[in-house]
């Protein structure tokens, strides 16, 4: 493993402040810094494609370990969104919001947890799952 | 031929839709939000209103029979309905160019195109709605405002609609149908008031206030109701509203859920909720030159009815809250000690952006930046609103005349420890 590409992100303050130019100066000169401003790298803004249709949400419970998504675990939940195959898939059964990995197979749907010792899920077809959305960042805390 | 036409959306049953969009077990069940203190049912959804189950209904009457009837309450979870509000409002906005919020489950959007496209568009915004924030909405799209609200209450009605109904699409002999049976106080502008006016000279449906004389109308109700019956025939008086850019007060008050009748208490109330206005403040990116405090008694107390308030111009625009918290203790020698007072609050008004104040206004004093209120907010953001205050707001408990909300849902998308749970199980 490598890592391509390494970037600042600020630490300190509140995450989504960007630096704005002050559109309207209400007197003295325009600072000539203002042609120096860039905006620190605002999260949101990369990890969130869809605001309005973007959820957050804790794992609980170990049966994705072996597609990295560990207990404790934030997923960013994008809603709406079309689920193909290989999507991991907050799915409702049973009326509990369950993480899984949706398989569109020939013969029907299979829902799958990502450790053995949880057993698959056999769907005859995709109208009858009731998907919330698909889960498309996992956040991980390494420390 | 292209037209301009306006979509009235709205969300059903918009505070039980939003619980049920966290809370898959709430589908099909009667389902109840309480008002400010659990006191009484203020929405609830279809199978509760099967139930015979009315607004205002005092929910310590249903709750001994409520298990029987699979009937769940919430207690109002206000922070979650204005988050899925502005996701709603966000998504309509990109379909449509003008959008006015109505209310916060309620907004106009503006079409325009071939009237052939303005069913496909409807259907396309409630899909996506329903899809990307599990909300059921219905939508009328007419020529006015009026129309469009009409329609509106056409596409929940009639069964056949299924939650989108085009006005101009409908043909002139169905839509008379329906306007001669709507009654005229469903009109949007029509309150009980003037429907009896109305009545008492014979106009008592939809169609009837259409094709009245409009000046006559003029003078039994005044120019408003003259739009409204111009509206009806399809002439647009009302205009959208775009969102100002800046709204121009803020408010913050509660409802006690015990009385407040002393003043050693009441500055608690103000210290407490001056802060939290000013927390709104600095949220927007705001200041505030005048603060309204102000607290009253219940309206069904109307033997010691009081409701004494002050307000303070301030030297300059600001959103220090130690001078906002100052400012709002003058309500205190307004009130009258043991009267029993059941709400407060904090109205900020003459807002303006952040150090937007005139440059050389020489007597306007600027504030020192102290830094303390985005300090305030950034602790109350990671710790809870109780965390940290100033002053009497510092109380480390809920104080006893805190709202009582038992039953409240989780507040999942605006408080990072209360996020929605999934089970990898």
């Amino acid at each position: 493993m490598s890592i391509q590409d390494i970037r600042a992100v600020p630490v300190t303050g509140p995450a989504m402040e960007v630096p704005m130019m002050p559109t309207a100066v209400q007197a003295g000169f325009p600072s000539p810094a203002l042609d120096f401003v860039h905006e620190s790298i605002n999260l949101q803004e990369h990890l969130v494609y869809d605001p309005p249709a973007t959820f957050i949400a804790r794992v609980s419970g170990d049966s994705m370990v072996g597609a990295g998504i560990s207990h404790g675990d934030q997923l960013l939940i994008h809603k709406g969104t079309r689920p193909r195959d290989g999507d991991v898939v907050i799915a409702v059964l049973d009326g509990q919001f369950t993480v899984k990995r949706l398989r569109l197979t020939g013969t029907g749907v299979r829902l799958e947890a990502a450790n053995p010792e949880y057993p698959d899920i056999e769907v005859p077809e995709l109208s009858e799952l009731s998907i919330w959305g698909v889960a498309y960042m996992c956040l991980h805390g390494l420390r | 031929m292209s037209k301009h036409l306006l979509a009235l959306v709205d969300v059903n049953s918009f505070y039980v839709s939003c619980e049920r969009a966290f809370d898959p077990t709430l589908e099909g069940r009667p389902v109840l939000v309480l008002s400010n203190n659990d006191g009484c049912a203020v929405a609830m959804s279809a199978e509760a209103k099967e139930l015979g189950i009315t607004v205002g209904a005092p929910w310590f009457k249903l709750a001994p029979n409520a298990q029987r009837h699979g009937l769940v309450a919430r207690s109002s979870n206000y922070e979650l309905y204005g988050d899925m509000s502005h996701r709603f409002l966000q998504v309509i906005g990109e379909h449509s160019h003008e959008v006015e919020k109505y209310s916060i489950d309620e907004a106009f959007a503006g079409y325009g195109g071939p009237l052939q496209g303005a069913g496909p568009w409807a259907e396309r915004i409630r899909r996506d709605i329903a899809e990307r924030l599990s909300l059921p909405v219905g939508i009328g799209v007419g020529a006015t405002k009026t129309l469009a609200k009409l329609a509106n209450l056409a596409a929940k009605r009639v069964p056949g609609m299924r939650g989108v109904c085009v006005w101009d699409g409908l043909d002139a002999e169905y839509r008379d149908w329906v306007m001669s049976r709507l009654p005229v106080q469903q009109i949007w502008g029509v309150g009980p008031r003037s429907a009896k006016k109305l009545a008492a000279h014979g106009v008592t449906t939809a169609a009837a206030l259409r094709d009245a004389d409009a000046q006559f109308v003029r003078r039994l109700l005044g120019v408003t109701m003259m739009r409204t019956v111009l509206e009806l025939r399809g002439q647009p008086c009302i205009q959208l509203e775009e969102e100002r850019e800046f709204r121009d007060s803020l408010v913050f008050s509660r409802s006690f859920s015990t009385p407040v009748s002393t003043r050693e208490i009441m500055a608690q109330v103000m210290a407490s909720y001056a802060q939290r206005a000013c927390t709104r403040l600095n949220s927007r990116s705001t200041e505030a030159k005048t603060l309204t405090a102000w607290a009253m008694t219940s309206q069904f107390n109307s033997a010691a009815e009081d409701s004494p308030s002050a307000t303070l111009s301030l030297p300059a625009p600001t959103n220090d809250p130690v001078l906002l918290t100052r400012a709002a203790q003058a309500l205190l020698p307004r009130m009258t000690e043991g009267t029993r007072y059941t709400k407060a609050g904090i109205t900020l008004t003459d807002l303006s952006p952040r150090g937007a104040q005139p440059a050389f206004d020489l007597f306007a004093e600027p504030q020192q930046d102290k830094g303390i209120g985005p300090l305030l907010q950034q602790v109350r953001e990671k710790s809870g609103t109780d965390a940290i205050g100033m002053g009497r707001g510092g109380m480390r408990t809920a104080a006893e005349w805190e709202m009582r909300r038992e039953m409240m849902s989780p507040r999942y998308t605006t408080r990072w420890q209360e996020m929605l749970e999934v089970h990898a199980r």
